[in-house]
């Protein structure tokens, strides 16, 4: 009651709503679970997670220390509103955590894999957890030994996989009804314009069976449904909530989020990705004459404002005369994510998903990055080694 | 029920369940949240949460469980989730209840004044700032978040050790991120302005700065892509450190992930570097008289004249060093094990003003902004390599902003190369502790422009 009564200390005026009766309705499944990770002993899962822990360490001598996770989330939600709708929900996510620390001679470097499904104690199960066990160990030992990241403008490969993360932070992000409703995003009032190469399509669809960013209504209680936002260059639409899209005059897009019941929900991402181009990996590799290959990428952030961004690779190689070089580390990528769109002149045909976590307003939720490897013909690379 | 209460029935039934030490530890947060944009209420959120933890020892073993709900289900849902846990934990050193320090500082962090703030005032310390925000210049476009948070925590640990302490702290912060347009040229920026006294919140001093802040960035002009002088400002010098604050965390270098591990007593730093950690400090958003195992805080130095002189522990950490904890156990909320973070934590500042930091470079750059941080900094390394903003300095002069910039290095490196000091300490919240720094001017760092 002291809650409701700051609450409406926000209002003044007086206005008054009329009550629909709520008719319940169910929530189709899109991602059904086998195996509750509430149903399974902890023993189980501790068990794989020794086991990971024991191919990372034994990938090679010079791994110090590893680190393993697992998360298991039950969230059970209800949503009542005044428009009459009553809906109710479970939804289930898993995901692992891998981190190797390699050492040598008062050197560390670290390599990370953190895979995620809306899936049961299944997703662990049928893990291969030896695939992302030495991945990791493999990233860390592979950077001990890099040198450091030339800078100047390069053309860069982005492979395929969690490499989404930079259109996800340099696009994604201005396409939310968050930021285009208060004219806050570069892409607002832009509908049908051209904004990207033509060989762009930008796609959010959280109803992938059991991604780790797939929901089966949002959290105003609407189905989940595949949104086209950029198609072959072209601008086509936006994620949208209800409340930003009666300040735009729009319909939702089932594209409400929220972490918890502490968060009051807005426009966000669920599986975001590239749509497959026609090229092999060969072909980028191969018609690259000096650039960067971004194997994994880091985290990075973007300003929605203006679009600039910057990037960390995880795992970088210089490309010389169409081949993988050496190694680098401490790569940076710093640019303007509406220019970078632009510049993306190939993309492969090998579509994949990565997990991640992504932070806003309405909390911290779970959301898929993906893109089948890509290259960019020209993106600022800041790193430690001056001049290019 | 009652947290008295319900503790007092939680122990009773845990010792029957066949538990020998137990603790529970609480936490009530008040929080308000409203949102401002072009004179319209955006976001308005009011919360209360109580939340409490037990841990207790089953077969020498310690297991955790949570709940926020204060009835007799949840003891015997804490009961058999925290044995089921026990059961499960594997970790070879174990934790300990503690019984207590001897001495504990007396100080109440709440401000009062901040509580007899009204809804109604708080709209109006926004709508102000907003006004004026337009009115300053004509530039200002719109606002990305205008936003004001007050909140207050209540924290308390009772344990069969005799342990029962308890302290509050609240706060009240504004964020106000700006977006001007000049031709076809848009900026954005944003301050962040923290406080216990409503009345040193002046929204036309915050505007003002928010203003003065974005506008500087228009007409940035390209600069060559070098090594150079960089003169960090204070705001940025202390969201740098606070990410490479984890490297001084005890649990980090036992894990390997610090390279401090074995520095104590080294010369880790510049000769002219102080670094402390004060738990009192009057403001700070950390300050407490007791930490997240019970153990008293206090003033401690952590670098004196460059040289590292302890690690922050807490008592797991210390027991594994075979050392006393300094009282930084910390958790991040009552969900959380305890780990270790600083307070208050902050490089002392000398008494050179910023412009005479700049005024002593012939050529470099100022910057004001870093971002990316978290994605950008390897804490295992040390290397880092971030996006910035930043101006061109010629002749001990600012002269030009630039275009987007990384700046690349290692922290440990950077460290030992400061070669100047400033008197204008800013702290950062970003992250676990409360972190300062005055600007900073660094010998060299690798400069890249996106040009």
């Amino acid at each position: 009651m002291k809650c409701a009564f700051h609450a409406a200390q926000a209002f003044s005026g007086t206005s008054t709503i009329d009550l629909i009766p709520l008719k319940k309705e169910l929530a189709q499944i899109l991602h059904p679970i086998s195996m509750y990770p509430r149903d399974v002993e902890k023993k189980r899962k501790i068990d794989f997670l020794k086991k990971a822990s024991e191919y990372a360490q034994n990938y090679h001598s010079s791994i110090q220390q590893v680190y393993v996770r697992y998360v298991d989330a039950e969230q059970q939600v209800l949503i009542a509103n005044s428009e009459g709708k009553y809906i109710e929900d479970t939804r289930v996510r898993s995901r692992f955590v891998i981190q190797s620390i390699a050492a040598e001679d008062n050197k560390l470097q670290a390599g990370f894999y953190a895979p995620g499904s809306s899936k049961g104690f299944e997703f662990l199960e049928h893990l291969d957890l030896q695939h992302y066990a030495h991945e990791a160990s493999r990233i860390a030992v592979t950077m001990l030994n890099a040198s450091p990241c030339p800078s100047g403008k390069f053309p860069v490969i982005i492979d395929n996989e969690f490499g989404g993360v930079l259109f996800h932070e340099a696009c994604g992000h201005g396409l939310e009804a968050s930021a285009v409703a208060k004219n806050n995003s570069v892409f607002a009032n832009r509908i049908g314009e051209k904004v990207a190469s033509d060989i762009v399509t930008y796609i959010d669809d959280g109803t992938l069976p059991n991604e780790w960013g797939s929901i089966n209504i949002d959290d105003e209680g609407e189905h989940s449904r595949k949104n086209i936002l950029i198609e072959n260059g072209i601008l086509k639409g936006y994620l949208i909530d209800k409340l930003n899209g009666r300040r735009m005059d729009a319909e939702s897009t089932g594209s409400s989020r929220r972490e918890s019941y502490r968060f009051a929900p807005t426009s966000r991402m669920t599986n975001t990705y590239i749509a497959p181009g026609k090229s092999t990996r060969e072909d980028i590799i191969s018609n690259t004459e000096n650039g960067i290959y971004a194997k994994y990428m880091g985290g990075g952030q973007v300003d929605p404002a203006t679009g600039d961004y910057n990037f960390a690779i995880m795992e970088a190689y210089l490309v010389k005369d169409g081949k993988l070089g050496k190694p680098v580390r401490g790569a940076t990528l710093i640019g303007n994510g509406p220019t970078t769109i632009k510049h993306i002149d190939m993309i492969g045909n090998n579509l994949s998903h990565g997990a991640g976590m992504c932070g806003a307003s309405s909390g911290s939720i779970p959301v898929n990055v993906g893109q089948p490897m890509l290259r960019v013909s020209e993106i600022t690379v800041g790193g430690s080694e001056g001049g290019n | 029920m009652k947290i008295t209460e319900f503790q007092e029935q939680l122990f009773i039934a845990d010792f029957e369940a066949g538990f020998t030490d137990m603790e529970l530890y609480f936490e009530r947060t008040e929080k308000f949240q409203c949102g401002l944009h072009q004179g319209e209420v955006d976001s308005y959120v009011t919360s209360e949460t109580l939340g409490v933890t037990f841990r207790g020892l089953f077969k020498d073993k310690m297991g955790y469980s949570f709940t926020e709900h204060l009835d007799a289900e949840s003891l015997t849902f804490l009961i058999l989730q925290a044995r089921e846990n026990a059961e499960v934990n594997e970790d070879e050193s174990q934790e300990t209840l503690f019984s207590g320090s001897e001495h504990y500082h007396i100080q109440d962090f709440y401000a009062e004044q901040l509580n007899e703030l009204s809804i109604p005032d708080k709209l109006n310390i926004l709508r102000d700032i907003e006004k004026s925000l337009y009115q300053i210049d004509h530039r200002v476009l719109s606002t990305d978040m205008l936003v004001l948070e007050s909140s207050s925590t209540e924290r308390g640990i009772i344990n069969t050790k005799g342990l029962n302490l308890h302290d509050r702290n609240n706060h009240m912060v504004v964020v106000v991120s700006a977006i001007a347009q000049q031709d076809s040229q848009i900026k954005s920026a944003y301050v962040i302005h923290f406080t216990q006294d409503p009345e040193a919140l002046i929204p036309e001093v915050i505007a003002n700065q928010a203003v003065k802040e974005v506008v500087s960035q228009f007409n940035p002009q390209n600069a060559e892509s070098n090594n150079y002088a960089i003169v960090l400002r204070s705001d940025a010098a202390a969201s740098l450190l606070h990410v490479y604050s984890t490297i001084f965390s005890a649990e980090n270098t036992q894990a390997g992930n610090s390279l401090l591990k074995d520095s104590v007593g080294e010369i880790i730093a510049a000769p002219i570097i102080q670094v402390v950690d004060d738990p009192f400090l009057a403001n700070g958003l950390y300050s407490r008289t007791f930490d997240s195992e019970g153990t008293a805080t206090e003033l401690r130095s952590i670098i004196t004249d460059g040289k590292l002189i302890t690690l922050l522990h807490n008592r797991k950490t210390a027991e594994k060093d075979k050392t006393v904890t300094t009282g930084h156990a910390y958790k991040s909320s009552y969900k959380d094990s305890v780990g270790v973070s600083p307070t208050n934590m902050y490089i002392v500042p000398s008494e050179s003003s910023r412009e005479d930091l700049i005024a002593s470079v012939q050529e470099g750059m100022l910057i004001t902004q870093l971002s990316g941080l978290h994605s950008g900094a390897s804490t295992v390394s040390g290397d880092f390599s971030f996006a910035a903003k930043g101006f061109y300095i010629k002749d001990g002069v600012v002269a030009y902003p630039v275009n987007q910039l990384t700046i690349a290095g290692n922290f440990y490196d950077f460290l030992k190369t400061v070669d100047q000091i400033g008197s204008d300490l800013e702290f950062s919240s970003e992250g676990h502790g409360y972190v300062g720094s005055p600007s900073l001017l660094i010998r060299q760092l690798v400069v890249t422009v996106d040009s």
